[in-house]
């Protein structure tokens, strides 16, 4: 599974680092570092990146296999 | 446009209490978006208030400089109970939002559509024969409180016309009726997370918030769980009431945007977070600074009380394109009238649902309208800003839409 992006959606409001500082990292500004590449997620955190997808408020984020 | 001075000092002595705030709301803010980065207030304590977007944005995302744990509100009475998740920092917020948000999801919310179409369709009906109404009394601060108890919180239906009848005289009653119309509202939900404590879970948030999160593990208080119940009723109806009565004023007023959206239903979304911007019910949170920081060229101290002036920010021409206009065909509206970081409004997809609802159910059957003749809106303006009264006049039909 990975973690996407979209750029220029990201308002950075980081409720997706509400639920986990590991898998959705922000910038300085308070914006998600996840890379264009997007974020592999390790084996049995799926649930965890699927949650903080949903809770980005704008819908910049997907976690798809 | 030079606008006429104003008689009291904004930038140095400024007060959201005061008249001429209500008055020249948008001369206020745009005098402080174009010359005064941070305004500062004597009132009480004494505050100061951020006004730029960018800045706005550094501070609400800077929770750690930026505190909540001492509340939003400035000059506050130190009686009040702080309202979770709204008045608390990460993790404790971070708990309860992690538990509150999955039922205010775009996808959560949806459910509650057809209910909503249903209800502002019994408001219409109660005045659509007459050819007129007070939109206010009569229409937008009914809808967000049936959003709210009936869908949201699952309150017995037949308690509902009291509770919003409380909760409205809490806001917009007589001055001395006010507080105990509140009380009496907040009681009730207290008494009624308890009953639900009680009971088997139905599934909804009310079981998330009856059975409380963790502070420094152990349980919460429950005066806390009752705060988070209080927090979501206040945060979720006088809100959606004040750009719901904002946007029906601008087409009342503006026949060409009317028909725009009476022609085409499609582009109500956009024009109702047009008017979220526009008409921004929340006008500025506090926080308290935890160390000596600058921000907008000015240094701030540790112990200073500053508001993030959302309304103010949302009429930033370095982040909206021509912000003194109200432009419906925005494809994108970046505005923080939702607030920014990880206080950002958690009700904002109820309350986009709540708008939608409205503009198309309001134009399907009455398409036409237009304010009373001789009448203006009513506004009331402090940290929160509200509409009192708008009267409109359009073609009286029957209920079912048959010509009479």
């Amino acid at each position: 599974m990975k973690i996407r992006v979209d750029r220029s959606r990201c308002a950075g409001h980081g409720q997706c680092n509400m639920v986990s500082e590991e898998l959705f990292p922000l910038d300085d500004q308070g914006y998600s570092a996840i890379r264009d590449a997007g974020l592999e997620v390790p084996t049995g955190d799926e649930d965890t990146a699927e949650e903080g997808a949903y809770n980005c408020p704008v819908q910049a984020l997907s976690a798809e296999k | 446009m030079a606008s006429q001075p104003f008689n009291r000092d904004m930038f140095n002595d400024f007060d959201f209490e005061d008249p001429e705030f209500n008055e020249r709301f948008y001369d206020v803010l745009d005098a402080f978006v174009g010359r005064c980065p941070v305004a500062h207030s004597t009132t009480g304590d004494g505050y100061h208030v951020i006004n730029r977007y960018k800045d706005v944005k550094q501070a609400g995302q800077d929770w750690r400089t930026f505190s909540s744990a001492k509340g939003f509100q400035p000059n506050r009475d130190p009686q009040m109970p702080l309202l979770p998740p709204e008045e608390c920092d990460p993790p404790y917020h971070n708990s309860w939002r992690n538990a509150l948000n999955p039922y205010f999801r775009p996808e959560a919310v949806a459910a509650f559509e057809g209910s909503l179409r249903d209800e502002a369709n019994h408001l219409i009906d109660q005045f659509i024969g007459r050819g007129e109404c007070d939109f206010v009394p009569d229409f937008s601060s009914k809808l967000p409180g049936n959003a709210m108890f009936k869908n949201l919180l699952g309150l017995p239906p037949e308690d509902i016309p009291t509770l919003i009848k409380d909760m409205d005289a809490g806001f917009y009653g007589p001055l001395e009726e006010r507080t105990p119309s509140l009380n009496r509202a907040f009681t009730y939900l207290g008494d009624y997370l308890a009953r639900r404590r009680d009971e088997p879970p139905r599934g909804d948030v009310v079981d998330v918030i009856a059975a409380g999160v963790e502070l420094d593990g152990a349980p919460c208080p429950w005066s806390d769980q009752v705060g988070i119940i209080t927090d979501l009723a206040l945060g979720g109806i006088v809100t959606a009431t004040f750009v719901m009565s904002g946007g029906m004023f601008h087409l009342a007023t503006h026949p060409d945007d009317r028909q725009a959206l009476v022609g085409d239903p499609a582009l109500i979304p956009q024009a109702a977070e047009e008017f979220v911007r526009y008409f921004p019910p929340v006008v500025a949170l506090g926080r308290s600074v935890t160390r000596d920081v600058e921000l907008g060229g000015y240094q701030f101290k540790t112990g200073d009380f500053v508001l993030l002036n959302y309304a103010s920010a949302s009429r930033d021409p370095d982040a909206v394109n021509k912000p003194t206009e109200l432009n419906i065909h925005r494809e994108r509206v970046p505005h923080s009238a939702f607030g920014v970081g990880v206080h950002r409004c958690i009700g904002a997809h109820l309350a986009r649902l709540e708008l939608k609802v409205t503009f198309e159910e309001f134009l399907r059957r009455i398409p036409e309208f237009r304010l009373r003749p001789g009448s203006q809106p009513t506004f009331e303006t402090g940290i929160l800003r509200s509409m009192k009264s708008l009267p409109l006049v359009f073609r009286s039909a029957r209920k079912d839409g048959k010509q009479p």
